[in-house]
């Protein structure tokens, strides 16, 4: 049986290669940032195995980022990201909670508007939006970087759909019981909701801190500047320092990726719930 | 769905429009202000201009529209979109598929060779960009692995004819884990007993991959196409920061040329009338989703 021996290794080669290939500009990042800015580009014009592991570690470009700007941006980006998630969720669970625990006329055309807003795409009515954000004087506010987060049509849909298998019996049980219907959506709903509310909160989460559009058009000054911002903007100064624009970049990566290693099983779940089913 | 057969429901339907308006008060208010106004609004203003000379706005009808066709910035964008979009989503798709195949086998370290895959999830767009736009400059990453291979040093960002080849590969690093991962779902809800069955009959790799893999894994391939076909027509971030839609135009993608539109000429209107066609578009391409999906159900 020599064949299915050879496959598999011919599999685990290609496997590795695939790998390999995803990770080595990470890898890289991550070693530069790690190494004065004088080296930087010593080690790429003669490559060898120092261009992907890191030598002479420093961590000067970490404690550089904390001082300059682009900590403040990081803070930034963490306190936007936080409330979109926290508020977010609140809204969204009501919502879903008032499309899937009580029936009404007209229902179906309020879901609706639901599908329809995550129909279509913010990036495109981030023009309108950022006319109207001016007139209303959020540009360069945390409440301006925020609010478009928390219309969020996705999470109140997959909200939705795991509300609607909680069993009506257990809600009538609570209610003969004597328990509000804000009772029944706070101690019924949301403690047997937590995957699907992990899921719906890294929706949240992933479409802010990736958000890039948006902070160009509305967060512009320093004090309101998010992490991706700051870190374009480094690119568009007259001498770039590569050290702090890896730093920065490996942060910007290892605070999301925390995130979605820690719930990655509600992650996956979420995943291949998504339109497939 | 219906909650009208269940015995003892009347109960609760104590003034139940009122308590669900209330929970739904503070989202449909956003949903309203945050993205359907917007989009209103973009529609209406599609259809108005502004006169630089007085800074009045009139109704002028289609005529944005008309102007934009006439535009030959607008209809080079839209021919750039165009091959962008034949290039980048057959060849991602294909990618996230073959690496969902080989990933779904058995080797060892499989499971951390994929996790390798799926990382650049994690990565910001701009993060990529950033990262990538050093691996692409003349004396990068890129051209000093070429010297290992005895290939000459490549021009990349700055040559029109690799400019768009560049965002093509650096978008698909993006995206192809993130693809990978809705295909590996489908592929794992094959029943192993279909491909057993297909072997016994003497079908070869290949054709039970035809007969059995594809015609089942149709739902998360339909969905996977339409969902990357989408997101890569908004593609901005990398474009804005590594090319600036050039080298002489090459890489000026519909977003892009949007917002150049709006901010660097200054034509709001004009810059409305083509998101309304990008808007259309892409509500095109879901609505051929839901046909995918629908047909043979």
């Amino acid at each position: 049986m020599a064949r299915p021996r050879v496959r598999r290794s011919a599999a685990a080669v290609l496997g590795a290669l695939a790998g390999l290939a995803f990770a080595v500009p990470l890898l890289w990042a991550v070693t530069s940032s790690l190494r004065e800015n004088e080296a930087m580009f010593r080690y790429i014009s003669e490559p060898s195995w120092r261009t992907l592991l890191p030598s002479d570690v420093t961590l000067a470009n970490y404690a550089a980022l904390v001082t300059g700007d682009f900590g403040r941006a990081i803070l930034n980006s963490i306190v936007v990201a936080l409330a979109t998630v926290v508020l977010g969720l609140v809204i969204s669970a009501a919502a879903a909670f008032g499309l899937a625990a009580v029936r009404f006329r007209g229902q179906g055309v309020l879901f609706g508007l639901v599908v329809l807003s995550f129909l279509i795409p913010f990036d495109a009515i981030a023009i309108p939006l950022a006319t109207l954000f001016r007139d209303w004087s959020l540009q360069n506010t945390y409440a301006g970087l925020i609010l478009p987060g928390l219309g969020h049509g996705l999470a109140i849909f997959l909200l939705r759909q795991f509300f609607l298998a909680i069993p009506a019996e257990l809600v009538e049980a609570a209610r003969i019981d004597g328990l509000g219907w804000f009772g029944v959506f706070a101690r019924i709903y949301l403690p047997l909701s937590r995957p699907a509310l992990v899921g719906a909160g890294m929706t949240l989460f992933i479409f802010q801190w990736q958000a890039y559009v948006w902070p160009l058009l509305i967060g512009t000054d320093t004090a309101h500047q998010l992490g991706p911002i700051a870190l374009a903007n480094m690119r568009g100064q007259f001498t770039i320092d590569y050290g702090q624009l890896f730093a920065g970049s490996v942060v910007l990566t290892v605070i999301p990726l925390i995130v979605i290693m820690r719930y990655q099983r509600h992650f996956t779940q979420s995943i291949s719930t998504t339109g497939l089913k | 769905m219906s909650g009208r057969e269940r015995p003892g429901r009347a109960r609760l339907r104590h003034r139940p429009a009122a308590v669900a308006l209330a929970f739904l008060a503070p989202a449909l208010a956003a949903l309203l202000v945050l993205r359907l106004i917007p989009a209103a609004m973009a529609v209406v203003s599609s259809l108005r201009h502004t006169s630089l000379v007085t800074g009045e706005t009139s109704f002028v009808g289609l005529e944005n529209y008309l102007t934009l066709f006439g535009d030959p910035a607008f209809l080079q964008s839209v021919r750039v979109t165009l091959v962008f979009s034949l290039i980048v989503n057959p060849l991602q798709i294909a990618a996230a598929l073959a690496l969902a195949v080989l990933f779904t086998r058995r080797f060892a370290g499989v499971r951390f060779w994929r996790s390798l895959v799926i990382l650049p999830i994690a990565v910001p767009p701009a993060v990529s960009a950033a990262i990538w736009s050093v691996a692409y400059r003349p004396d990068g990453l890129l051209n000093s692995v070429l010297a290992v291979l005895g290939i000459p040093e490549q021009p990349f960002l700055t040559s029109p004819a690799q400019a768009l080849w560049c965002l093509i590969v650096l978008l698909s690093w993006i995206g192809v884990g993130y693809w990978m991962m809705f295909l590996i779902a489908g592929l794992q809800d094959i029943p192993a007993s279909l491909y057993e069955a297909a072997a016994i009959d003497g079908a070869s790799a290949w054709r039970r991959f035809v007969h059995v893999t594809l015609p089942l894994l149709r739902r998360p391939l339909a969905f996977v196409l339409v969902a990357d076909t989408v997101s890569n027509f908004l593609v901005f971030a990398p474009v804005q920061m590594l090319t600036n839609g050039g080298p002489e135009g090459s890489t000026n993608v519909t977003m892009y040329d949007i917002f150049t539109r709006a901010y660097t000429v200054g034509d709001l209107n004009l810059a409305q009338a083509e998101v309304m066609l990008l808007v259309l578009v892409v509500l095109a391409v879901v609505a051929v989703q839901f046909r995918l999906l629908r047909a043979g159900d």
